[in-house]
């Protein structure tokens, strides 16, 4: 028996967060069809483009879009007076 | 003035060599202390924790660090927190240390804190033995959090956490994962000895400002969240410190 599609996306999310050259858990993943959408923050562009690759080899014959964003680390403008 | 940078949830990992530093140029011109809240790898590996000393170090203020949950994955923890302390990092867990910042003693105490949920839906240590270790573990470090607070001879108190104390600073996370982002039993261990400010991280997706039920301002300054290498928050000590500090009271 096939895997109910429903429960795809989650699977496809912990087996992300599980896979050591991921560990992100900070992303989200939709799948329509043969098309897997990945959104959420990471923190490098190097992991990104790896995110894609292990999507990829979780769901051959999908297509992967890759919405994640790489969260900027510059200097903040300003300080905030807390007391 | 005291300046305070604070950021936590780096989750440095391969790939990530370089992210920091540059933000980091201007840090010791622009604050007197770093603090780190946690989760500073993806999987708490020693060579991932390295990518991340390697750009502290030779940062010249007081750095001071707490682990989080991505930093005890691999079961490499003590690793870790060697690793930053070689690099100048104090790393606190149920601890607390005071750094004298021209004159004014800031005592930070620190924990990784824990989950369990916030008040009037908080878990409780009843039933299987895995239910009794979870909010175990978070009673242990909210009482730790409390005795260091208490023992903090300073001027300014601090408390460092990785998981949220209050719900404030988690609005925008899904209500449902709220208990596994923080326990409101860290808000009442801080509200009980006294502080002027805590800090956290753990919560990419929630709000920057709250404040504990007695009114002591929390920061949620996870990377994600504040999306600067760090965040300066400023703390006035009391005018009799200052004046201390300067050498007007003896």
């Amino acid at each position: 028996m096939s895997e109910p599609p429903d429960y795809l996306p989650d699977r496809i999310r912990e087996q992300l967060f599980h896979d050591p050259r991921v560990a992100e858990q900070d992303l989200k993943v939709d799948v329509k069809e043969h098309r897997v959408l990945l959104g959420g923050n990471v923190s490098s562009v190097q992991l990104r483009h790896t995110i894609t690759e292990v999507a990829q080899e979780l769901l051959p014959g999908y297509e992967i879009v890759n919405e994640t964003t790489v969260v900027p680390a510059t200097e903040p403008e300003d300080e905030e007076s807390v007391s | 003035m005291i300046r305070i940078a604070a950021v936590g949830d780096l989750h440095y990992g391969e790939g990530s060599q370089g992210i920091l530093k540059p933000g980091l140029q201007h840090l010791p011109d622009r604050a007197d202390l770093l603090l780190l809240a946690g989760d500073l790898t993806r999987r708490g590996k020693p060579e991932e924790v390295q990518v991340l000393a390697d750009e502290l170090r030779g940062v010249s203020i007081p750095m001071i660090a707490v682990l989080g949950n991505h930093d005890y994955h691999a079961g490499h923890e003590a690793e870790v927190r060697r690793v930053l302390e070689e690099a100048g990092v104090r790393v606190l867990e149920g601890e607390g240390t005071t750094v004298d910042l021209d004159g004014v003693r800031v005592g930070i105490a620190g924990t990784k804190g824990f989950g369990g949920g916030f008040r009037g839906a908080h878990g409780s240590d009843f039933g299987e033995p895995e239910m009794k270790a979870f909010v175990g573990h978070t009673k242990m470090l909210s009482n730790r959090l409390a005795q260091a607070l208490a023992g903090l001879d300073a001027d300014l108190r601090i408390a460092l956490l990785h998981y949220s104390p209050i719900e404030g600073t988690l609005e925008g996370e899904r209500l449902e994962i709220y208990p596994f982002l923080g326990s409101y039993l860290m808000a009442e261990a801080v509200d009980n000895a006294g502080a002027d400010l805590v800090v956290h991280g753990h919560a990419h997706h929630g709000t920057e400002k709250g404040r504990t039920p007695a009114g002591i301002p929390v920061r949620n300054v996870a990377q994600p969240l504040i999306r600067h290498a760090y965040n300066i928050y400023t703390l006035n000590a009391h005018r009799e410190v200052l004046a201390a500090a300067a050498g007007g009271i003896s």
